[in-house]
């Protein structure tokens, strides 16, 4: 990873009056250079050209030198570390000079003593020295302790954290990003109060889930608003291969390692100007750039690590599956006879593992239990994966252009073959300044990034979990002759590893160019385009040894191109001025235009001549099809912030959005919003307090809207042309028919959102709390309503429900030692949500067997089941609620099999956690530095699937395996468990739907240690570099929870209206790497 | 030389909001994106052509249709769903999948909530509504390149498909809401009611008459679209249901007169063995698949091994039946073997799954005569026909002669005749066997019950059938 170096100028200060003045500096600036023995060894042609194009021309100007020569030390007061690159600048004069990589400067100037130096330091306070003696000075500066100084990135523009109004937590990425996961999302977790994120699955490079303050829409997207460096960026996966469910990141294509600061807006104060598309929140990621003023800086960090799965399903042997299996006949037997059940009695009257010899695929005499063998195909199928990460960045400037270039290649296995995750990406971010009134940027990245895909999820062809977990351990995989065997509708794993073959490419260009004009003092005009296009390739190929690729399919092959591009215009104006020397005023005035097109096109051909033709144009049946879809949004928004002293803070903000998605009586929606603030700490009673530093206040309102996730065409009224149908046998003619009717009105989903919060400074701001209280009111929820079908309809896009999500936020920062030389400090976050729906017009049933519903009163994530009260130690028959029929051997076999009437399905559960967080401590002392980071989560639950399947009480038979749990089943009297009795009569295994599946999905995690050990300086700069840092990251090392899967993030799909749901999912692994980091 | 932001600035001020004004302008249009996949529903059926291609999304609806990966499915009627109401109640079919929706049909327990059932009665009522759309816009093209009576047969086409559709509806649920309008807004077909049983199958015989006397006959051979003469087998099916035996045989002879386009192929399995036998002149009106939509009973028939998932299989009493040389005969080519030695059903078997959906085959005709006969005491009419049926399959003439025998003959032939096909669940219920012979003891279990949340969304206006 590359570590940030923070010599960097403030970003936002384009428009320095002070001109082109800077011949002193290049000179200073040349010798540096010269006198860096490395770097006339570093044989990087490329470095020492851009280096000398840029400054060789300044520095044939002369200077005097006859004056005095200053030199010095700038660095941090509380642990004496030099500061490179610090602005070393000489008052009412053009000089200035930077610090090295010890912090060290030295400044011949023109000038005589006195004179008076002022160096500035981003994170730090800048400080003034008047110096009349001495020409050799150390300088200590005071860090501004943290984010009060920091600047934070807001919605079209920038403003101090001490003056936020709004709700906006920051994030470093640098922080996060070691944790060896493909997207830089899934790197949050528990790093921002009120951002709640699970990572659904162990595959690199897949989906997570993201929520900011809880989930507000069902049918439309609930993840946040992404923009990078000013691009609203697609994050709507663009998968269309069959993987069992999950999809693939769009954010993966990002390189973490380039990532400066992630910012999270999360009232509606600060989310209001994004208008209908920010009421999930809006995630703001600047990428790192270079700085003005700098010398370049080479980071090179190298990673290598393995990382392996460590919780899995624990599975019968063989023996003890015969054992169970046998259990079942007996029983079923026996109750066949006490029923007069005359087929039962036939069909259970062998069990099947008897006999002699071993025929385990017979139906009956396969064997004595104890001659069976164990099949261990889980421990086959996972493995150690190698992970590999290299990123190198150059960054620098002179006083009119900054650059950064980056370079990143990562190779993750996922701990499931053959899955694996591959991303090369380069950076290119630019500033030069024109004229001292205006500069141009730009931002590019262009990434490819390479998937080997699986089904690892649902579905049985091609499932690679399915495979290895749901197959019955007693059973082998090839025939005595050695051909590969395969049961109930599962591949032969031994095949699917050696001959999957489903990959994809993704090439993504984001960039970004603007323009910044300074149009009179405090005036300022920014127009800037961007694009994001993704290029988007997907292949399979399954040949005739896999079940879809099976005779008579001879060979499937499909190849999918998608591709999806945005283009974004915007002009902003903004204003900023002070008047009365207290009254604080800016105003922000734009508008955007936007379009988005997505284009896929895929091929399907069958029938291949053998497993050496794999491409379409050998297929002997070939299909075709497209998709086109678009959507234009146009915008204006404008926002006045005004603060009287920093004490007394109002902001205004509001945008107009007109989308092509809205009907067409809906096609403006507005979303105005209103803060306030009150730094109570300044008022005079509170002024003399001194163990409190900060207190303020802050409170908001506003409106926000949701029109992601819905169909481009979802108002219109359409037919359909893909009905062909022959007129006479033989060749199809086109078709048409009815697809979907009009909704005039359609529009966005509304989200009024209050927020109340404090930020409070404690002990000198060594006690900072950050709180939030807020209340979501989401209505006009877009909605697939259903209608009759009578109608020739199921369904109608409409804006009808309302969702309600409250929810709290602390977040607390603190520093717990701060000695010379050894720093603690601790970072808490703890955030709680309740959402509910409150009106819904119908309940709304998910996934295959409605295992979850949407239902009013409820909350979003509620499962839908019979409820086990217990087993009956006496019969070891279990006890549902609402049985009417009840239960019990002495029952007719009617009353017995007769199933739980629907209406006892109950509505319980919630895959959404009561509160969740993380907390990590941050220690440094002499050269070593530790962090941990654990995240936690307190009551969600988990479904877990695997166990509706693997605890089927022997009635699955050959076509499932049993789980090592199904020996907790009752076998005696008075035994307390909540496994039944095996048999296949009552309501034993019948109900599919069963409460008992349902986890308390609570856990802590220790999500991340980084350990690292930094050269000392003098080390370091005998070899001529800037730091040298040793490091090893372990990742997922720990996990305390109850849940009786492998992992309790899992889910089994990508589909958002679907949580806890765990079934063939891979776990997340445990990682650990180690590396270097080297900068120069 | 950098230009002055004092001239700039009053510039800017004066080009920004005109650049808004323009962007305003012009909003109307960059917010208006028509998709091209699809068209707007406001211009559908405008002339000849596009009267064909609606008539023709009334044929894919009917049929239903997988869609091949990377397509779209187009509803779930025939082509896989509702064929397993009419088999999978028959007791001959096992299941071996993990999904109770299918075995609920197998112990007659169907639940209001069960998947299949909203699938199906959804893909019925959106082929109703596409054979209103027909109904009602056909007979209003102005179109002087309508070829002379096309616009009477396509508009006949739809009537016959929304007559099969009724028929459908009134044999799994009895009297069902009828709705004979094109639907336009979302709220039009909201509250409306059950109509009686005997109001449904009168809707069914005013559709079929209509389509009677609108319909051609046929040219050329073509099963995969119907004529005069399916809507009179149709006709014949519709009176065997009522048994009125008259008509039922008097509609059966109008087809069976037509010895051009139809005929008892033998051996058995020519009709759809091998894989390039579709429309043949067994069938007299079947629907046709293809790569891109693709017959979804495949899958679920054929094994693991052949590409399929074998969900459901013929039961051990159907497989020996089939292959009894005196009972099955050729008709033992319907069920084989895996290496395992476990039956699955060969009817469907193509690769991709062009298998056709046979709705009605010539042998139905003869054997809804051989009934009609038998119920009128024709016996030696009636034992014609039922061996006209065997001799094909290659087995034994039957020589009973009383009317009860003959009529037992009958259920069994169609037993074995239609082993795969949706025929003995309907003809249990319908002849009022199903009870004896299935041992259903709970008659209201022979209809299926309204899907639940169909219930729920009218509002009350939809009554549940009893017993659910």
């Amino acid at each position: 990873m590359i570590k940030i170096d923070y010599n960097w100028a403030e970003p936002r200060t384009y428009f320095s009056t002070e001109g082109r003045k800077v011949p002193t500096l290049m000179v200073m600036r040349q010798k540096i250079i010269l006198r860096s023995n490395f770097l006339s060894k570093f044989k990087s042609r490329f470095l020492l050209t851009l280096l000398l194009t840029t400054y060789c021309v300044t520095s044939l100007k002369a200077q005097n030198n006859d004056n005095i020569t200053i030199t010095g030390r700038v660095f941090d007061d509380k642990t004496g570390v030099g500061l490179p690159g610090a602005t070393v600048h000489l008052k009412n004069t053009t000089h200035e000079v930077q610090t090295d990589q010890d912090g060290r400067f030295r400044f011949l100037t023109g000038q005589k003593l006195p004179v008076v130096i002022i160096v500035t330091y981003v994170g730090y306070q800048g400080k003034e020295v008047t110096e009349t003696r001495r020409t050799n000075i150390d300088i200590p500066l005071t860090g501004t302790a943290g984010q009060l100084g920091d600047v934070v990135v807001v919605g079209y523009g920038t403003q101090r954290r001490k003056d936020l109004t709004s709700a906006i937590s920051s994030v470093k990425q640098e922080e996060v990003a070691a944790i060896p996961v493909a997207s830089f999302d899934a790197q949050l977790q528990g790093k921002a109060p009120g951002l709640q994120i699970n990572s659904n699955t162990g595959v690199p490079g897949d989906g997570i889930f993201v929520r900011v303050r809880g989930t507000t829409s069902i049918n439309a997207d609930n993840n946040p608003l992404y923009i990078i460096d000013g691009v609203f960026i697609n994050n709507t996966s663009l998968q269309t291969v069959n993987t069992g469910g999950r999809a693939t990141s769009p954010l993966a294509d990002l390189n973490p390692a380039d990532i400066e600061n992630v910012e999270v807006l999360k009232d509606a104060s600060a989310t209001a100007i994004y208008g209908s598309r920010g009421a999930n929140g809006v995630v703001i990621v600047t990428t790192k750039r270079g700085n003005f003023n700098s010398r370049p800086k080479l980071n090179l960090d190298v990673s290598n690590g393995e990382n392996r799965a460590t919780r899995l399903w624990k599975l019968t042997t063989g023996p003890q599956h015969a054992t169970l299996e046998n259990e079942y006949y007996t029983n079923s037997y026996a109750d066949a006879l006490a029923l007069g059940n005359s087929a039962g009695e036939v069909q259970f009257k062998t069990p099947p593992f008897t006999g002699t010899g071993w025929n385990p695929t017979a139906a009956t005499g396969r064997g004595a239990p104890d001659v069976q063998n164990t099949y261990d195909r889980e421990h086959q199928l996972f493995r150690t994966g190698a992970l590999q990460n290299y990123d190198l960045s150059l960054s620098g400037g002179n006083k009119e252009t900054q650059y950064y270039l980056g370079a990143g290649y990562s190779h993750q296995d996922a701990d499931i073959r053959p899955l694996s995750f591959e991303r090369a990406e380069l950076r290119f971010n630019v500033d030069s300044k024109v004229t001292d009134w205006l500069q141009v940027g730009v931002s590019n990245s262009f990434s490819r990034s390479y998937r080997k895909q699986g089904r690892a999820g649902d579905g049985p062809d091609g499932g690679l979990l399915q495979s290895a977990i749901n197959t019955p351990t007693y059973l082998p995989q090839f025939s005595a002759t050695g051909q590969p065997l395969d049961y109930a509708g599962f591949d032969n794993l031994t095949i699917l590893i050696n001959y999957y073959d489903v990959h994809t490419i993704s090439l993504r260009y984001i960039g970004n160019l603007y323009a910044d004009a300074q149009l009179i003092k405090g005036l300022k005009f920014r127009t800037s385009w961007s694009l994001d296009y993704n290029n988007y390739n997907e292949s399979q190929y399954w040949n005739n040894l896999t079940q879809d690729g099976a005779p008579p399919t001879n060979g499937l092959a499909t190849s999918a191109l998608t591709q999806n591009s945005t283009w974004i215009n915007e002009q902003t104006l903004t204003y900023k001025t002070v008047f009365g020397e207290k009254n604080n005023f800016g105003v922000v005035i734009g508008n955007t235009i936007q379009s988005n097109l997505t284009t896929n096109t895929s091929a399907t051909g069958t029938g291949f001549p053998n497993n050496s033709y794999t491409s379409i144009s050998s297929a002997a049946t070939t299909t075709s099809s497209q998709t086109w879809t678009k959507g234009n949004l146009a915008s204006f928004f404008g926002r006045i912030d005004y603060n009287y002293a920093s004490r007394y803070f109002l902001e205004l903000s509001a945008r107009a959005d007109g989308s092509s998605k809205f009907g067409v009586n809906n096609k403006w929606g507005y979303f105005p919003s209103v803060g306030a603030a009150w730094r109570i700490k300044d008022e005079s009673f509170l002024k003399e307090v001194q163990w409190l530093s900060d207190l303020k206040l802050r409170a908001s309102y506003g409106l926000t809207g949701n029109q992601n996730g819905i169909n481009n065409f979802a108002a219109q009224g359409l037919w359909s042309g893909g009905y062909a149908y022959p007129d006479n046998a033989g060749g199809a003619q086109p078709g048409t028919a009815p697809l979907q009717l009009a909704n005039a009105n359609l529009k966005w989903e509304q989200t009024a959102q209050s927020d109340i919060g404090a930020d409070v400074g404690l002990f000198g701001d060594r006690i900072k709390v950050e709180a939030n209280i807020y209340d979501k009111r989401t209505t006009n929820v877009l909605l697939q309503l259903p209608i009759p079908a009578i109608s020739g309809f199921s369904t109608y896009n409409s804006n009808a429900g309302v969702i309600s999500n409250k929810g709290y936020e602390l977040g607390i920062n603190s520093v717990n030692i701060r000695a010379r030389g050894f720093v603690w400090s601790t970072n808490f976050s703890i955030s709680g949500n309740v959402s509910k729906i409150v009106t819904l017009p119908t309940p709304i049933y998910q996934y295959n067997r409605d295992w979850l519903i949407m239902q009013q009163g409820h909350p979003l994530y509620s499962f839908w089941l019979y409820k086990q009260l217990y087993v009956d130690p006496q019969t070891g028959n279990p006890v549902f609620q609402g049985e009417v029929t009840g239960t019990g051997n002495t029952k007719s076999l009617a009353q017995l099999n007769a199933t739980l009437p629907a209406s006892a399905r109950e509505t319980m559960g919630n895959a959404a956690p009561k509160f969740f967080g993380g907390l990590s401590n941050t220690l440094s002392f002499a050269g070593f530095d530790l962090s941990l980071l654990f995240t936690y989560e307190y009551g969600n639950d988990v479904l877990n699937l695997q166990r509706f399947f693997g605890e089927g009480g022997g009635t699955r038979d050959a076509n499932r395996v049993l789980l090592a749990s199904q020996l907790n089943r009752w076998t005696t009297p008075g035994q307390i468990t909540d496994v039944p009795r095996e048999t296949d009569y009552g309501l034993n295994y019948t109900i599919q739907q069963n409460s008992r599946f349902l986890d308390n999905g609570s856990f802590i995690r220790l999500k991340e240690l980084n350990l690292g050990y930094s050269l000392p300086a003098r080390v370091v700069s005998s070899l001529h570099l800037t730091r040298v840092r040793f490091y090893v990251v372990g990742t997922n090392l720990w996990l305390l929870t109850k849940y009786t899967g492998p992992d309790p993030e899992a889910n089994v799909t990508s589909i958002q209206t679907i949580q806890g749901l765990d079934l063939g999912t891979p776990p997340q692994p445990l990682a650990v790497q180690f590396g270097v980091n080297v900068t120069l | 030389m950098r230009p002055s932001p004092k001239k700039i600035f009053p510039l800017l001020l004066f080009a920004f909001p005109v650049l808004l004004v323009l962007a305003s302008a012009s909003c109307k249009k960059f917010l208006t994106v028509l998709p091209v996949n699809d068209v707007s529903d406001q211009v559908t059926i405008v002339d000849a052509t596009s009267a064909e291609t609606a008539v023709r999304g009334v044929y894919r609806s009917l049929a239903g249709g997988y869609a091949a990966e990377g397509g779209t499915g187009t509803g779930s009627y025939y082509g896989g769903l509702f064929e397993t109401f009419g088999y999978l109640g028959g007791d001959d079919i096992v299941w071996t999948g993990s999904q109770s929706v299918i075995q609920q049909f197998i112990s007659h327990n169907v639940t209001s909530d069960n998947g299949n059932l909203e699938s199906v009665w959804t893909g019925i009522y959106q082929t109703v509504n596409g054979a209103n759309q027909v109904i009602a816009k056909v007979p209003l093209v102005a179109d002087p390149n309508f070829a002379a009576g096309e616009q009477n047969q396509l508009t006949g086409e739809g009537y016959f498909i929304r007559a099969l559709c009724y028929f459908d509806l009134a044999r799994t649920w009895g009297g069902v809401p009828i709705t004979l309008t094109p639907t336009t807004t979302a709220t039009q077909k909201n509250n409306i009611a059950r109509s009686t049983l005997v109001q449904t199958w009168t809707q069914v015989l005013s559709d079929l008459n209509a389509a009677d006397s609108l319909l051609s006959l046929p040219v050329t051979q073509n099963p995969v679209r119907v004529n005069k003469e399916t809507a009179w087998a149709l006709k014949a099916r519709y009176y065997l249901y009522q048994q009125d035996w008259a008509n039922a045989e008097a509609y059966a002879t109008k087809v069976l007169g037509d010895v051009t386009n139809y005929q008892l192929l033998t051996p058995f399995n020519s009709w759809f063995q091998p894989a390039s036998a579709v429309a043949t002149r067994e069938s007299v009106f079947e629907l046709s698949y293809n790569a891109t939509y693709q017959n979804s009973s495949r899958s679920s028939w054929q094994p693991p091994a052949n590409g399929g998932t074998r969900q459901w299989a013929p039961g051990d009493s159907i497989a020996a039946l089939l292959n009894n040389p005196l009972i099955g005969g050729g008709r033992s080519a319907l069920v084989a073997q895996t290496s395992t030695g476990l039956w699955f059903g060969n009817l469907f078997y193509r690769s991709p799954a062009t298998d056709p959906s046979y709705i009605i085959r010539i042998s139905e005709v003869y054997l809804i005569r051989a009934e009609a006969r038998a119920q009128q005491n024709e016996i030696a009419d009636a034992l014609s026909d039922l061996n006209a049926v065997r001799a094909r399959a290659g087995v034994p003439a039957s020589t009973d002669s009383t009317q009860a025998a003959l009529l037992l003959d009958i259920e069994n032939e169609n037993r074995v005749e239609f082993a795969l096909e949706p025929h003995r669940w309907f003809d249990l219920v319908r002849t009022g066997r199903a009870q004896a012979v299935l041992g259903i003891t709970d008659p209201t279990k022979l209809l299926l019950p309204i899907p639940v949340n169909e219930i729920t969304l009218s509002n009350g206006v939809l009554k549940q059938n009893p017993g659910y």
